[in-house]
């Protein structure tokens, strides 16, 4: 006996009931308790669907699909550092290394000015603004996409919302960090001064790779990591 | 089945061996042959296969194919180069390990 269409919606309504919000992690479960729920009705044909599904997740142990969704997520993070190392690495081969190299010097001689350390905390607050803002309108799509199809790929989520670790939680740290240092940035001699202005430089390509590239390459990345992705949403 | 914690460490090399043998297999589809080679001696958990392969995945050693089958859609897994080359050096490591375990647990008496 095969599984219906409609029983296979069951099956994906039950592993989202059981914390699996991501539909490449989803479909290869639906499809593993499908298979065993077919293999238990050739033994046991007369049992019903809710009892061979329940006798099948059993099978995953206590911990149900926690131990899946886990090795999936550090899966994915490797494969998003990976995408983040690919964008990262251009901004230092020819052309963009010159915007590199502009962006060091704007910054080391920035913090040659007196007071540079208050701009800077300025220009951090702005920043920061601007990521709230961002991170608003991100959830808001994320959640409309929700209600209307409920395919969340797991890199779509990564790509949209928690960016590797690296969102404006992190800008935050480094505005503690400038404002609670009292750090005189202008007096820094120059060896200091040097590896301060290479990190803001480093982080600045970061933060911009993280929130401008990879969202706006979302849907060739998305093609790339999963072979169903055109197939679901019919491209 | 009461030794199953002695197979634990050889999951990914049984994964990778089956790849070998069958080019391209589904998760559902890996626990049933090895049932099935086994005569049901080894049985692969479900919560511990998924978790091998997206590792194995994650490593750049299986690539993955997805195929809609009937009402729903079905990831097929096969060796990447990469793969096919680790398959060869676990399955050699494997043989260097059942050599030893012989030679401990079944040591050969010399008159000497």
């Amino acid at each position: 006996m095969k599984l219906t269409k409609n029983q296979i919606d069951e099956l994906y309504k039950f592993t989202r009931k059981h914390y699996v919000y991501h539909y490449d992690v989803q479909s290869e479960l639906v499809d593993h308790l499908a298979n065993d729920i077919e293999k238990i009705w050739e033994q046991t044909p007369n049992l019903s669907f809710e009892d061979a599904k329940n006798n099948s997740f059993k099978k995953f142990g206590i911990f149900g699909f926690m131990d899946v969704i886990e090795a999936k997520q550090k899966q994915m993070n490797k494969r998003y550092k990976h995408i983040m190392w690919r964008f990262f690495k251009e901004w230092f081969t020819l052309p963009k290394v010159t915007t590199t190299l502009v962006l060091f010097l704007s910054i080391f001689f920035f913090l040659k000015i007196q007071f540079s350390e208050y701009i800077l905390l300025g220009t951090l607050f702005i920043f920061l603004i601007f990521d709230v803002i961002n991170q608003f309108k991100n959830r808001k799509i994320q959640k409309e996409k929700k209600g209307k199809t409920e395919k969340i790929f797991l890199l779509e989520a990564m790509i949209g919302n928690t960016k590797g670790g690296f969102t404006g939680i992190t800008a935050l740290n480094f505005f503690n960090f400038v404002n609670l240092s009292h750090i005189n940035f202008s007096a820094l001699e120059i060896h200091w001064s040097i590896i301060v202005s290479l990190t803001a430089t480093l982080l600045c390509i970061l933060f911009y790779v993280i929130h401008y590239i990879i969202p706006q390459k979302a849907e060739e990345l998305l093609i790339e990591t999963y072979p169903e992705y055109r197939l679901v949403n019919n491209l | 089945m009461s030794n199953q914690k002695l197979y634990k460490g050889s999951l990914q090399t049984i994964i990778l061996k089956l790849l070998a043998t069958h080019h391209k297999m589904y998760g559902y589809e890996i626990t049933q042959k090895v049932k099935e080679l086994t005569k049901g001696e080894l049985q692969i958990t479900e919560g511990a296969l998924y978790p091998a392969l997206h590792k194995l995945e994650a490593d750049g050693l299986l690539d993955i194919e997805v195929v809609k089958v009937e009402n729903r859609l079905r990831k097929y897994y096969k060796l990447t180069e990469i793969g096919t080359k680790e398959t060869t050096d676990k399955l050699e490591e494997m043989q260097q390990f059942l050599k030893t375990m012989q030679h401990l647990v079944n040591p050969k008496f010399s008159l000497e």
